[in-house]
């Protein structure tokens, strides 16, 4: 007897702390913190880690701290899948900002849509994370549009025939086959697929010898793998226009290709200067950026719109969930914008980059036909 | 001729690396898995000595092969020394502890960004119808000097003597007055040494990223096992073969008709190795293996 008063006595604690929601809104993140994307995956959790921070300093949601609890995702499907069982499951977050690779999301998606759990990427563009669940956002434009964008440049220079070599992850497969599609046939007149992580790409730019190609695109998923490409690809002498995309779009590959990555073209969201405010708060706190302030902001945009959400309709899934897709619209670092009806974002334009004497300039935003 | 170049510059590197684990496991018999990370610890040390601390690169270089003897000989004594005489496979268990510390203080140190020891571009010329920088030139040399001199050191002085008695049984080689275990800690440094001449290869001619390590190890392990285990020259030949195979691979137009895809350049070259060993099990320069 005693031992049932003791448990209805626990009982009766237990569902007066789960009725009153006390203490802090645990938000989780899932991104590559190590690894050959950590320079990705540490930008966006500091964009994270800003956001959080100035909620919390302003009082909150509805007074209640927000606690993050960050995982590594490592870019893979595997591990982001661990990463989102133990964010749902084990510590319970309310909402999940990440995955950044589209490996870490489409795999990490099945989790949080079964956990009832709003999850935005601040970083995936494969075309499957449309189709990922009902639960699952985000603030990055679909590889569909980019690889449009892409088709669109090419055609308007005049370039029919192009040279690609992709490295084998998810979001650079997607891509090149939204490209394939996007361009006349047979405008791919060269198209490998290598091993993630590889770094001697010198028998298939041999193999590009004897053939004739107007562009290049380097569609690695790294800054060193890009950067390896193109210097190799300039050490043999060719001269033809390059190309890569949001991967490419970093300072890194500046400092490793020097020379080599004069000229080069990035086809990227648009970014925030490093001297605006925003890129001055950043530095302050994190001494800058490992990749590019393009990463942090949409993070740090990723989490604005989902404490918005939370101020407005508390921390209730489905309430997040339909807030974000009735949402008009949210004034981010990176500009106006919304959700369609797969949760991918309207509003964020595309922008041609190039590297001129050692940084990346904008070109000329592309509108999408 | 291009393609034999390529695979001069790739198999040079991994030459560089099989030769320092062969050395180990002749020697000692003694599986060392965190070779990979001493071969980034030698790259990345060079990088930032030229890069950071803003040393020229012949200084830069000395001082990078330093640092990776250094780790070499910190692994020997602190995770190797004290367990192999055990068991020769209680290293496996302690270099692979070792291995995910290193990576751990490798990212810690040099943060996830890639970097270059030589950033840019290289100059190239044209040699027999192939390009090829000088960079890679001198790295091409540089090895064959390297693994020149090793071959003078251990066929032609008293040293070298003394490790080949090593090899051949090291209690005898005691008895005859030899100091095995200070031997043992010479070839275990050298292999660093040699680990970090790769690394800095790799600086060099492409860039460093963390995640390197393991990759690196594999593709070493798959050298000497090729080249008949224990066998230094063997593992040299099959490193330089390995990565020959890999150019050959992707970059030729196979009878005319068709290119094996760029992402079957490993497995195709690994296969190799498979179906070699399954039909010469003591590996391409072993001898019939000897039971102890």
């Amino acid at each position: 007897m005693k031992y049932v008063q003791l448990f209805s006595g626990v009982l009766v604690l237990a569902l007066l702390t789960a009725c009153k929601p006390t203490g802090s809104i645990k938000v989780g993140f899932i991104g590559p913190l190590t690894g050959d994307a950590a320079t990705f995956g540490t930008d966006t959790l500091h964009g994270v880690q800003l956001k959080i921070e100035e909620v919390n300093a302003a009082g909150g949601i509805g007074g209640r701290m927000i606690e993050l609890v960050a995982e590594d995702g490592r870019c893979a499907g595997g591990d982001a899948a661990n990463a989102a069982q133990k964010l749902v499951a084990v510590d319970k977050v309310v909402v999940i900002v990440g995955g950044d690779c589209s490996g870490e999301t489409l795999a990490a998606a099945p989790i949080a849509e079964a956990g009832g759990v709003v999850m935005i990427s601040p970083l995936s563009s494969s075309p499957d994370v449309a189709q990922a669940g009902d639960f699952i956002f985000r603030d990055y434009p679909n590889d569909l549009l980019k690889a449009k964008a892409v088709a669109q440049f090419f055609a308007e220079e005049g370039i029919s025939k192009v040279a690609i070599i992709t490295e084998n992850v998810d979001f650079t497969v997607a891509f090149r086959d939204a490209l394939k599609k996007d361009v006349p046939e047979g405008a791919l007149v060269f198209d490998e697929v290598v091993d993630p992580g590889t770094k001697d790409y010198r028998s298939l730019m041999t193999r590009l010898q004897d053939m004739e190609f107007d562009a290049f695109f380097a569609n690695g998923t790294s800054t060193a793998t890009i950067g390896a490409m193109m210097q190799q690809l300039r050490e043999q002498g060719f001269t033809q226009t390059a190309m890569t995309h949001d991967a490419g779009q970093d300072k890194s590959v500046i400092d490793i290709g020097g020379e080599a990555v004069a000229g080069l073209y990035a086809i990227n969201v648009p970014s925030v200067n490093e001297d605006s405010p925003f890129g001055q708060k950043v530095a302050e706190r994190f001494g800058g950026t490992q990749a590019g302030m393009a990463f942090v902001s949409h993070s740090y945009d990723a989490m604005g719109v989902l404490a918005e959400a939370m101020q407005a309709v508390g921390t209730e899934g489905t309430a997040i969930r339909d807030y974000l897709y009735n949402l008009s619209s949210y004034s981010g670092i990176v500009g106006n914008f919304s959700f369609d009806e797969n949760g991918d974002v309207i509003g964020i334009p595309l922008v041609l980059w190039q590297v001129q004497s050692g940084a990346y300039v904008k070109v000329k935003d592309i509108a999408v036909n | 001729m291009q393609l034999l170049i390529n695979g001069l510059i790739a198999g040079s590197l991994a030459a560089l690396i099989a030769a320092g684990l062969a050395l180990v496991y002749g020697v000692l018999g003694v599986f060392n898995l965190a070779l990979g990370q001493i071969v980034l610890v030698g790259g990345y040390a060079t990088w930032w000595f030229c890069q950071v601390a803003g040393l020229p690169l012949f200084l830069g270089i000395p001082a990078g092969l330093v640092t990776g003897g250094l780790v070499a000989w910190l692994t020997f004594i602190l995770f190797v020394k004290p367990f192999y005489k055990h068991h020769r496979f209680l290293p496996l268990v302690t270099t692979i502890a070792l291995s995910m510390i290193l990576d751990g203080l490798i990212l810690l140190l040099f943060q996830e960004r890639p970097r270059s020891i030589l950033p840019g571009m290289k100059e190239t010329m044209l040699l027999f119808g192939g390009r090829v920088s000088s960079e890679q030139l001198v790295l091409i040399a540089f090895t064959l000097v390297i693994l020149f001199g090793f071959a003078y050191l251990f066929h032609s002085t008293a040293v070298g003597r003394r490790i080949r008695a090593v090899v051949q049984h090291d209690h005898a080689a005691m008895s005859l007055g030899i100091n095995a275990p200070s031997l043992h800690t010479l070839i275990f440094v050298l292999s660093g040494v040699f680990a970090a001449a790769g690394g800095i290869f790799i600086g060099i001619d492409q860039n460093l990223t963390p995640t390197l390590a393991f990759p690196i190890t594999i593709k070493a392990y798959a050298a000497i096992i090729a080249g008949g285990k224990g066998n230094f020259w063997g593992a040299i030949v099959c490193a330089y073969l390995i990565a020959l195979l890999e150019q050959v691979v992707v970059g030729i137009h196979w009878f005319g008709v068709f290119y094996i895809p760029a992402g079957y350049q490993q497995t195709v070259a690994l296969l190799f190795i498979i179906v070699f060993l399954l039909l010469k099990p003591t590996g391409i320069f072993g001898s019939v293996s000897r039971s102890a």
